[in-house]
């Protein structure tokens, strides 16, 4: 009977843990997209915009990727091209862009581009969409044929929370602790 | 049903422990890789992960001593019992992120990773640290080797029933009489095609235009996504951000190496070359494959999607290659399946999805072994109704030796087979009561279940807990093969109603 009810009990906090687990931490961020036809609505509805020309702007992520006299850059226009979540913004879901053609010399316009320690600059492109390209294999894509920077980007600092170095502090002290302990003991049962 | 000893929770204690252990010295890798970089955040988050990881091992390994050797049941039991624990652990550096919704979203990267999957909902993932982005890398590497393949080559020494331990990860090939040296073969295999591989990426995307670093980054994550079939790519754009031809062909050489049985890879790398054409998993794969694209080609022209031919082939190959060896890398966006590709084209994505690769490999699905030896009985049955009744009919098949087709291979190919179909219709149903369309409920849940990753779009931060829950499990059964999961099941039922 106790040996049940200790099941029982293991077996609620368990369950108790994994409702936990699911509770979510702001997914949904209410940053407006600063697009008129964003890239959600250019890939939901890729025939009707083919070979129209569209003002799009975004985050320019990743890097100018120069090829030639042109270069591949990708524009995000998604919940963290103002803010991302290493500068506090809310979760907002996934990462949302396009891919743009441009001229290398447009590109060079971009002094920073997104990632883990940058905001990228915050770039506006007129060009046209396509949705299968034909000069490039059939990839989504618009051939811009200007650029501008509306934001410069910037570098963003990830302080270390105080709160995460005492937890590995204590954990790390622990780990070491039941590692000598593991030796002991395995030392004292050869012995 | 006999409960469990108290000699049977040690042992399984003691093993589930070490391979713990083994997935906190992984975290070894992305926790240099932040240092490295000075990501000093993303560096506390994998000293937290190692050390519960280790804390978790070794408390284990201090309370379950034993001399006690693995049986068939522990074996089952501890494979599919550490993929559990070590998701749960494995998702704390995901978490601690802030890029992850909730705990559940990051256990599904995790499980995802592991099971080289490639489904994410991780959240904002171009702006991702370098370490979390090898610690994904890492995770569906390893996964695809198998942590308990990892566990073996270094952490098991000499144990006897190791053997029980790996066949449990759902691998069964001894490519040499010792289990121990066939985990390390894999890893000899592995690491010469890592070396290879990386090498020709990083410096396809020095010549696309990337910054040296990146390059050699994205050319180490993009293999291990690519030889794991996993999926995983260090951009949201996956492999379409690269926008190269070149690139392509690379990670399609990749991926189709990665998903063939490594059997027939020791065999090749033994020196008997033949057996590539020879392998009924290769011509299963090949033709199956082959069927898929002209299926997907004739659609798609007809639609008029793409502008010419070479184009229109490019696509379907990367993509349908993609899907067969579950791999998941696209070169189109995610939604473009329903909106550019439509039911039939997401069609024969599915099927190749659901069949999938090779057994004994890092690819998921029910595999081509199994397709081939269904379709060898099916024309074994013809010819022997044709054949005079005194007539005897004997079949065989080649996998690395000739073997004979008796009824009880047919029979397991069978059972696994009906076991995938009855997992993916769980899965399609779980999708459309979600209020999901059913040809997309299928795509995703196949892919999900199939150890795939291709989205197209059912799998974001906003879809139901529950679904996730179902796609976590789907994930698990499908790289597990299902024995050592229902030898988990079995046990904690026997745990309360054994005798």
């Amino acid at each position: 009977m106790a040996h049940r009810k200790l099941l029982a009990a293991l077996a609620t906090l368990v369950v108790a843990a994994a409702l936990a687990g699911c509770a979510e931490t702001g997914t949904g961020s209410a940053v407006p997209n600063p697009n008129e036809i964003g890239s959600g609505v250019l890939v939901e509805h890729m025939k009707e915009y083919d070979g129209m020309t569209v003002t799009f702007t975004g985050e320019a992520i990743g890097e100018a990727m120069v090829r030639g006299d042109h270069a591949w850059i990708h524009l995000n226009d998604d919940a963290y091209y103002e803010k991302n979540i290493e500068e506090g913004a809310s979760l907002g879901g996934q990462n949302s862009g396009m891919p743009v053609w441009v001229s290398a010399d447009l590109a060079a316009k971009i002094q920073v581009f997104g990632d883990y320690k940058h905001g990228g600059d915050v770039v506006r492109v007129t060009g046209v969409f396509h949705d299968a390209c034909a000069e490039h294999g059939g990839d989504t894509d618009i051939h811009a044929e200007s650029l501008d920077v509306v934001r410069p980007g910037r570098r963003v600092v990830d302080e270390p929370k105080p709160a995460k170095l005492a937890w590995a502090v204590g954990l790390s002290v622990l780990a070491g602790a039941l590692f000598v302990a593991e030796r002991k003991s395995a030392g004292a049962l050869r012995s | 049903m006999l409960r469990p000893r108290f000699e049977d929770h040690l042992v399984i204690g003691k093993y589930t422990g070490k391979v713990i252990i083994g997935v906190g010295l992984l975290m070894a890798i992305p926790l240099v890789t932040s240092l490295v970089f000075a990501e000093w955040d993303t560096a506390i988050d994998f000293v937290i992960g190692m050390a519960a990881c280790f804390v978790f091992g070794l408390a284990t390994q201090i309370a379950c001593r034993t001399d006690k050797d693995l049986e068939w049941s522990h074996g089952l039991v501890v494979a599919s019992g550490s993929w559990l624990v070590a998701t749960a652990l494995g998702a704390l550096p995901h978490y601690l992120s802030g890029h992850e919704g909730s705990y559940l979203d990051a256990m599904f990267d995790v499980m995802s990773g592991y099971t080289t999957t490639g489904l994410y909902l991780l959240q904002d993932l171009d702006h991702v640290s370098h370490g979390l982005n090898m610690w994904r890398h890492v995770l569906t590497y390893a996964g695809g080797q198998g942590i308990v393949v990892i566990a073996l080559a270094f952490l098991f020494r000499g144990t006897a029933g190791a053997y029980k331990v790996y066949v449990g990860e759902g691998k069964d090939e001894r490519l040499l009489p010792n289990v121990i040296n066939t985990a390390r073969a894999i890893w000899l295999v592995s690491l010469a095609w890592l070396a290879v591989g990386w090498v020709a990426l990083s410096i396809a995307g020095l010549a696309l235009g990337q910054e040296p670093v990146r390059a050699v980054l994205h050319g180490l994550w993009v293999y291990m996504g690519a030889w794991s079939t996993g999926g995983f790519a260090p951009q949201s754009y996956n492999t379409m951000y690269y926008h190269s031809i070149v690139y392509e062909v690379l990670c399609a050489i990749v991926m189709v190496a990665g998903s063939f049985n490594f059997a027939l890879h020791w065999a090749v790398w033994t020196g008997k070359r033949s057996e590539i054409r020879k392998n009924i998993e290769t011509v299963s794969f090949a033709i199956t494959l082959t069927a898929l694209v002209l299926l997907a080609t004739f659609v798609l022209a007809r639609e008029g999607v793409y502008s010419d031919a070479v184009i229109l082939t490019r696509k379907v190959f990367y993509q349908l290659a993609s899907g067969h060896t579950t791999t998941g890398f696209a070169t189109i966006f995610s939604r473009a399946f329903v909106t550019q590709w439509g039911p039939v084209g997401m069609l024969a994505t599915t099927i190749a999805m659901a069949i999938g690769a090779s057994a004994c490999s890092t690819a998921g699905g029910i595999k081509g072994i199994r397709v081939g030896v269904i379709a060898r009985a099916f024309f074994h049955d013809v010819r022997k109704m044709l054949a005079p009744e005194s007539a005897l009919v004997r079949t065989t098949y080649h996998h690395i030796r000739d073997v004979a087709l008796e009824d009880p291979i047919v029979r397991s190919a069978m059972t696994i087979t009906l076991a995938y179909v009855v997992m993916y219709l769980v899965v399609t149903v779980a999708g459309v009561v979600s209020g999901y369309p059913v040809v997309e409920a299928a795509f995703e849940g196949v892919s999900a279940a199939s150890n795939t990753g291709l989205s197209c779009g059912i799998s974001v931060p906003s879809m139901p807990a529950a679904l996730k829950v179902v796609y976590i499990l789907a994930m698990w059964l499908g790289r597990l093969e299902f024995m050592s999961v229902f030898a988990l099941v079995g046990y904690g039922v026997s745990i309360v109603r054994g005798r």
